[in-house]
């Protein structure tokens, strides 16, 4: 029995979708998602927004150092600028999310082609260096000017006028609540629908990246630079295609974060613990892979919140505030993970698949 | 000039601390090929022990003791965990060393308490000299003292001892190591014991008046980086000198360049070594002394 779909013509290795067990999986995953607002709590319905969030950064960081191989500690530098450019042309200039949005993205692709150009000669662990420097700089100019960041003590970020909150009689906030037709949707619900719609975008944009000649080009720089140049491959476009789209994509994901959180500051969130938390998310999902972008942000999300209710219970993690509860659980996992099962999700995933599709047999 | 020359003391002590830092990193960047960054936390667990063993012991015992046991730690960090890293990716040894970092730092939250604390000093901790017209830390002058007598010690143990045999050869060629009957594991846990002790000697000095000892301290390694990469991961030299200039380098910027910025030279001191790292690398990829690296495909 085949374990994978049988490839015989170079479309057949293009697919979007190759085999059922993929259709299945899209198909699965589109009616949990449309499904979970409704059934979540509101404290769940926000640990789904941030997912969401995840998922775009996460996926963003995927092309650069799981496709490109890049590995980049600067992650929280294109957030930060994304998130800094909504607040600041919502705030100052007034223009709607939808327009900020893309703009936030462009900003960030923008800085992200120049560092990526910064970049071309270095490799690994000095790569690594300069975009942990990328940070600090980042960190540094937005506390410079506080005439347009509001510097240490943060900035609001306001939504468009079909997203902001109302205010009633006697000045109660509405939290921007419509009825329609009997169901109720809050702003957190709304939230969830646009992030949706975002995040898929992003996962879909990653996928044709990694299908497409550019994409594969990537691979080819990561797995072997040298050869890749001899082969033909144009090594410097495919790095600086990588850090643009990256870039880009996380600049939308600071946008986002900055919308779900309404009121953002410089550190935290945007420090060096924000980066570290991204490559956890792509190394626990399986570095390389799309679903593994995907399913590391959702399980890194979800387990936060869950990290924070066990550490309480546990003797001598009781000392820590709960956010360091977190950290050390996950922190935890991470490690485990690193060392027992190097693929991450996506190699847990790849073994129970197997063993079903050679089920009754055992391989 | 006399606030040159009190700058420049105090800017070599800094210096001097960060070298040792930027030694530790490289040493175990040359025997094992990763980037330790869970170092800063070693250094942070040593300035705490050293804070509740100087209690009960001499000083100079104390800080004998601290130095053993960080080393130890890292000794047994390297053999229970990163020896099974051998052979995988850069970013997975990134990762591993950084979330490690975080587990250390809660430990060591856990065990000593959040709370800020005094280095305990056997002389008085804000005692000065007077250096021709300018007065100088009493403490500055020791750590830089106690770090040149460190460095040469070491250079001279990797230099001219069996076991500096030994471990270059290790950090040469781990095979032909094995093969010529070197240890090669134990030579490893070895490195790894230096660089803890090292950065316990770090952090003992770093967590001295004006500074005090917190769970914070570890980020101070961050601030190391940039030395390391100037000087070229695989140079221990390299990296030793280009600390002593970053440590110069960042408290005379904090004197003399922040002020002309105005409002973005508040704290400027503090990202001028990345900036002016940046602009380095972009002229020599692979730092000064770094080594460029040929390979077949």
């Amino acid at each position: 029995m085949p374990t994978r779909p049988l490839v015989i013509r170079y479309e057949d290795d293009l697919k979007l979708l190759p085999g059922a067990w993929h259709k299945a999986g899209a198909v699965l995953a589109v009616a949990v998602a449309l499904a979970y607002p409704w059934l979540a709590s509101a404290r769940w319905l926000t640990v789904g927004n941030l997912g969401l969030v995840a998922i775009v950064g996460a996926a963003a960081l995927m092309v650069l150092t799981g496709f490109a191989g890049q590995v980049s500690l600067g992650h929280a530098a294109f957030l930060a600028l994304g998130a800094y450019a909504v607040a600041v042309l919502g705030g100052k200039l007034g223009w709607p999310f939808w327009l900020a949005l893309p703009f936030a993205g462009g900003l960030s692709a923008l800085v992200g082609v120049v560092i990526g150009a910064f970049a071309l000669r270095l490799k690994g662990l000095y790569l690594a260096i300069v975009t942990l420097g990328l940070v600090f700089l980042t960190q540094h100019v937005l506390l410079a000017y506080p005439d347009v960041t509001n510097g240490l003590s943060g900035t609001a970020v306001p939504m468009s006028w079909w997203f902001r909150d109302e205010t009633g009689a006697g000045g109660v906030p509405l939290g921007g609540t419509w009825t329609v037709g009997g169901v109720r949707l809050t702003f957190e619900r709304k939230l969830y629908f646009v992030f949706l719609l975002l995040s898929g975008g992003a996962v879909w944009l990653t996928r044709n990246v990694q299908r497409s000649d550019s994409g594969r080009a990537m691979m080819a720089v990561r797995d072997q630079d040298l050869a890749a140049e001899v082969l033909g491959v144009d090594t410097t476009r495919a790095k600086l295609q990588a850090f643009g789209v990256s870039s880009f994509l996380a600049g939308v994901a600071g946008a986002m974060f900055a919308f779900q959180q309404q009121y953002i500051t410089v550190e935290p969130p945007f420090d060096l613990n924000l980066s570290i938390q991204y490559i956890a998310m792509i190394v626990l999902g399986g570095v390389g892979s799309v679903f593994g972008a995907v399913s590391g942000a959702l399980a890194f999300t979800f387990l936060s919140p869950l990290a924070e209710t066990v550490g309480g219970a546990v003797p001598l993690l009781d000392q820590l505030t709960s956010a360091q509860q977190a950290t050390v659980l996950l922190s935890g996992v991470v490690v485990l993970v690193l060392v027992r099962e190097p693929l991450g999700l996506f190699g847990v995933w790849l073994r129970v698949r197997r063993y079903f599709q050679a089920w009754p047999f055992r391989y | 000039m006399t606030q040159l020359l009190q700058l420049g003391i105090s800017g070599l002590a800094l210096g001097a601390s960060y070298a040792l830092i930027a030694l530790g990193f490289s040493v175990v960047y040359r025997a094992s090929r990763l980037f330790n960054f869970a170092h800063g936390e070693l250094l942070s667990l040593g300035a705490f022990l050293m804070t509740a063993l100087a209690q009960v012991l001499p000083w100079w015992l104390a800080l004998a003791a601290t130095a053993a046991l960080t080393g130890g730690l890292a000794a047994l960090l390297e053999r229970a965990v990163l020896r099974r890293m051998v052979g995988r990716p850069v970013f997975t040894t990134i990762i591993l060393t950084l979330f490690l970092g975080l587990l250390l730092r809660a430990g060591i939250v856990i065990a000593f308490g959040a709370d800020t604390r005094g280095m305990p000093t056997p002389w008085d901790a804000m005692a000065e000299v007077q250096l021709g017209d300018s007065t100088v830390l009493l403490s500055s002058l020791v750590s830089l003292g106690a770090t040149t007598v460190v460095l040469v010690g070491l250079h001279g143990l990797v230099q001219r001892t069996p076991l500096g045999v030994a471990m270059r050869a290790s950090s040469e060629n781990q095979e032909v190591a094995l093969s010529l009957g070197i240890p090669v594991g134990r030579v490893l846990g070895f490195t790894w014991f230096l660089a803890g002790a090292t950065a316990a000697v770090a952090g003992v000095f770093l967590g001295m008046f004006p500074r005090s000892v917190d769970s914070n301290l570890g980020y101070v390694a961050l601030r190391a980086f940039p030395a390391i990469i100037v000087g070229g991961l695989e140079s221990v030299v390299g990296a030793v000198v280009a600390a002593f200039v970053l440590g110069l380098l960042e408290v005379l910027s904090q004197a003399y360049v922040n002020p002309h910025l105005g409002a973005f030279g508040h704290n400027f001191h503090a990202v001028f070594p990345y900036a002016a790292m940046i602009l380095f690398l972009v002229l020599r990829p692979r730092g000064l002394w770094g080594e460029h690296e040929v390979r077949r495909v």
